[in-house]
């Protein structure tokens, strides 16, 4: 089956008594997605392991009559898989989830959409407020941003802190933090969005992370400050030292101009 | 000296006799931390300073705690070809009599407990002598009647800072055999034919995960002991390590050996300075006498055992949190699979075995798979330490064959309630674990017979109710232990606990409405089936089953206006 352009086998599951094909070592959730059988999820990001700590995509496994609650976004794709998605029990589960979120992060607008979409509009449980939240009231503490941070950009500059019903996430001890880079990777994982960050002039101001402020290059040729400083030498120290000398100071948009010169100077004068 | 040769061996051990019956009056002071908090330390020091000025022929040791707790500080006066004598309740007053007594060969009679005319240590036998015939025997004690020692045999009778004391009884004599004379797969086949289980809580066979750790890729592997021990009113693990470290020691070099892993760790907290000072004594005696280090008992093998130590959180009890702990990481659970065996402590596979499970070990070497499978129940076998403690009236620690009763364990040997008052239930599991009736008392105390009546084994933990207690306040001090202590990762744990405690507060405060106990309900049951660790999924359990069985105590709490 090349139709997927995969050099993996294609095995048979069964989804809500359904028969699929499907890639074997697939992660369930993204061949659900796929086939469009809707699960709702917050915590998964194909770039990373799966981290199992949203529980709004647990489906049941089925094997040998006996079904498990599972998160699809650890299960594993294998022939006669079989696997529910909207049982009773789990609609219900799933609800009270909706329930507890709706109460942690009252502000966020995804979540109260992704809610309304299962049928939950309100929430039983007391709702959390707090003042001058860094994070708006929208962090539903999936900790995507920590580990993109940690795991992909190699930063740490932010991470959990606390634990239980009181973690929070931000730098250590609620300080500017010189590591962080202000890729804004964290920003862009965000589930909720409710990580702030704001360019001021020649600065990136990360407001959700005790206001880092992190300094941004500025264009040689145009005069505009484009991406931070540090996140530019990072990038930068991965190149060919000829070309870093080239574009070292230039904005991504002086860049191409620069670029397509030079490639359109390559070509034979005919 | 390295002990290598069996000769070398029994020479350790002879001395090792000769200190547990010097030819001369031995006092043993209880100081466990049962002992020491009701002024152990305190006796001791005092007899001491008697023995020393006075320059008396007595010899004086710190022995582990014999598991009366409620009767310490204890104190056993052995005088020579006599009974061993247990005294109850000595305090430092009573330091002089003591010792005068004892040198004119008696005790003082109004803190007898009972006496011991010989003793089964199981891996060897002690004859004490005869004597005292007004003292009862050890065996005439309830408390002590109904149990049966194969984990705490030493405890409280050897000074667990003398590794020659614990090879006087016959100690390590199950690791020579078993690293000089027999297979690797032998002992495992060994340990899975006497069908230990687990005893961190839940069960797993114990030869098995060796198996599974043995056959796993890679040259390097751990073993790992977990002593974390955090559910509140369990203590059998600190007392093990406190009472006779040496068993953990050569449960773990027999296992070490059988897979073939030359790293062992013991992950313990640090709230337990008097079990971590024991057990570095011991690896130092041990590595001496060349039962750790290069090449033990001259068969070529190498092991060596690292201490790591825990913030005393209770999710580092959890194996994956608890290898991110040891590496240095948040201790926070991940998804499973993989398991520790497959990816464990620093990526490596790893064996992770509770204290106890460990402690096992040497018998079942020592005495063969048939004789240890023979105690206990079929599935079920060896017996189980329990720290009794709550509303009872004899607290300590209780050993007794698994598939004893609970009534047993409470009445025979727990003599019921405290001051007179009835028993009402008893909590087993810790925080994981669930509340069960009088009228359930019927019930084997086994694995999976807890299960079936809504609790778990858990580690040990009984804490007795009796009738003055209110059994929704007992679920929200357990959900409140449990949200406190949830790692915060996943929402079901974090979120829900904190809600379910939110709604218990109302409740036992007088507020709670007739939803709100339907709603926790509906919230336990969340809570329970999306958690992503044992934590989460098992924390409802005290709420499920106070709801199941005194769902009256709810109801009283609820106004009629509401
Ligand atoms: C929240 C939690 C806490 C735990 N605490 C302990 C503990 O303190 N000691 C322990 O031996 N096992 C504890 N366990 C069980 C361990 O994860 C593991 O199953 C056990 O150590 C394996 O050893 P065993 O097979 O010898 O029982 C805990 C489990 C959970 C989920
Ligand atoms: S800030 Fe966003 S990405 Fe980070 S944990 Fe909260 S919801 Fe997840
Ligand atoms: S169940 Fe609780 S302790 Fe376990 S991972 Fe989830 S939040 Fe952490
Ligand atoms: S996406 Fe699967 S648990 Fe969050």
């Amino acid at each position: 089956m090349s139709l997927f352009g995969s050099m993996n086998r294609m095995v048979t599951i069964t989804i809500n008594k359904n028969q699929y094909l499907a890639e074997e070592g697939e992660i369930f959730l993204l061949t659900a997605m796929r086939l469009n059988i809707d699960i709702p999820h917050l915590c998964y990001e194909k770039a990373l392991e799966p981290y199992g700590a949203c529980r709004l995509c647990m489906v049941d496994v089925v094997t040998c009559g006996k079904t498990t609650m599972t998160p699809a976004c650890t299960i594993k794709v294998h022939n006669g898989l079989e696997i529910l998605t909207d049982t009773p029990e789990i609609i219900k589960h799933r609800s009270l989830l909706f329930e507890l979120y709706l109460a942690e992060a009252p502000k966020s607008e995804v979540v109260r959409e992704m809610a309304a979409k299962y049928g939950v509009t309100k929430t039983r449980f007391l709702k959390k407020i707090v003042h001058d939240d860094p994070l708006l009231g929208k962090c539903i503490l999936c900790g995507l941003c920590v580990r993109v941070c940690n795991e992909i950009m190699g930063t740490c500059a932010i991470n959990f802190i606390n634990r239980g019903p009181y973690t929070v996430i931000n730098t250590p001890f609620f300080e500017q933090n010189p590591d962080c880079a202000g890729c804004a990777a964290c920003a862009q994982v965000c589930p909720t969005n409710a990580i702030v960050f704001d360019d001021r002039g020649s600065n990136r101001i990360m407001q959700s992370w005790s206001h880092t402020t992190v300094p941004l290059a500025t264009c040689s040729s145009c005069r505009k400050s484009f991406a931070p400083e540090k996140l530019m030498q990072k990038v930068l120290n991965n190149l060919e030292p000829e070309i870093i000398e080239e574009i070292r100071t230039l904005c991504p948009e002086c860049r191409r101009k620069l670029i397509t010169r030079k490639e359109v100077g390559k070509i034979p004068k005919s | 000296m390295r002990i290598q040769t069996p000769e070398d061996l029994d020479s350790v051990r002879k001395n090792g006799l000769k200190k547990i019956q010097p030819g001369r009056p031995r006092i043993g002071i209880g100081t466990s931390s049962c002992g020491i908090a009701v002024g152990g330390i305190a006796l001791y020091d005092r007899i001491n300073e008697i023995v020393q000025n006075e320059n008396h022929d007595i010899s004086l040791v710190k022995t582990g705690c014999i598991g009366f707790c409620k009767e310490e500080p204890i104190v056993s006066v052995s005088i020579p070809g006599k009974a061993l004598v247990l005294l109850r309740k000595v305090h430092q007053e009573d330091a002089e009599k003591v010792i005068s007594l004892a040198l004119q060969g008696d005790v003082p009679s109004d803190r007898v407990l009972c006496k011991i005319s010989d003793w089964d240590h199981i891996t060897g036998n002690l004859v004490y002598g005869n004597g005292f015939d007004s003292i009862p025997e050890y065996e005439e004690i309830p408390f002590f009647a109904h149990q049966k020692k194969v984990i705490l045999r030493d405890s409280g009778l050897i000074n667990p800072e003398d590794i020659d004391e614990y090879i006087g009884i016959g100690g390590y004599f199950a690791s020579f055999k078993a690293l000089t004379s027999m297979e690797p797969d032998a002992i495992i086949d060994e340990v899975k034919r006497s069908g230990l289980r687990g005893r961190g809580g839940a069960g797993f066979p114990a030869g098995l995960k060796w198996e599974i750790t043995k056959k796993a890729p890679g040259e390097e592997k751990y073993i790992v002991c977990n002593a974390d021990e955090g559910d509140p009113g369990a203590y059998m693990n600190r007392n093990e390590m406190e009472s006779d470290p040496h068993m953990l020691l050569e449960g773990m070099l027999i296992g070490a050996f059988a897979m073939g892993v030359h790293e062992g760790l013991i992950y313990i907290r640090a709230e337990y300075p008097l079990a971590i000072e024991r057990l570095m004594l011991a690896l130092e005696q041990a590595r001496l006498y060349g039962l750790l280090g290069k090449n033990i008992f001259n068969t070529g093998f190498d092991f060596d055992i690292r201490i790591a130590t825990g913030a005393g959180a209770f999710v580092c009890g959890e194996s994956t949190a608890l290898a991110a702990s040891i590496e240095g990481k948040t201790g926070r659970p991940r998804l499973r699979p993989p398991r520790l065996t497959e990816k464990g402590v620093f990526g490596k596979p790893t064996d992770l075995n509770n204290v106890e499970t460990w402690c096992n070990v040497p018998v079942i070497i020592a005495k063969g798979a048939s004789w240890y499978s023979s105690i206990g129940a079929k599935g079920n076998t060896g017996t189980k330490v329990f720290s009794l403690v709550g509303k009872v009236d004899n607290v300590g620690m209780v050993e007794v064959p698994l598939g004893t009763s609970l009534h047993s364990i409470i009445y025979d040997i727990g003599n019921g309630g405290a001051l007179g008052r009835e028993v009402k239930a008893v909590q087993t599991g810790g925080p994981s674990g669930g509340c069960i009736p009088v009228r359930l008392f019927d019930t084997p105390v086994d694995f999976e017979n807890l299960n079936k009546v809504g609790t778990m084994m858990g580690s040990g933990g009984l804490v007795v109710m009796d009738e003055d207690t209110n059994m929704v306040d007992i679920a929200r001090y357990f959900i409140n232990f449990a949200s406190g202590e949830s790692c915060g990762k996943c929402v079901p744990c974090r979120e829900g606990l904190k809600h379910m405690l939110l709604i218990l507060n109302r409740i036992v405060a007088g507020k709670g409405t007739h939803e709100d106990i339907n709603l926790l309900k509906e919230l336990s049951e969340t809570v329970q089936k999306t958690s992503l660790c044992g934590l989460g999924q098992t924390a409802p359990n005290p709420v499920l089953t106070t709801m199941q069985y005194f769902l009256e105590e709810y109801d009283d709490l609820i106004s009629p206006e509401a």
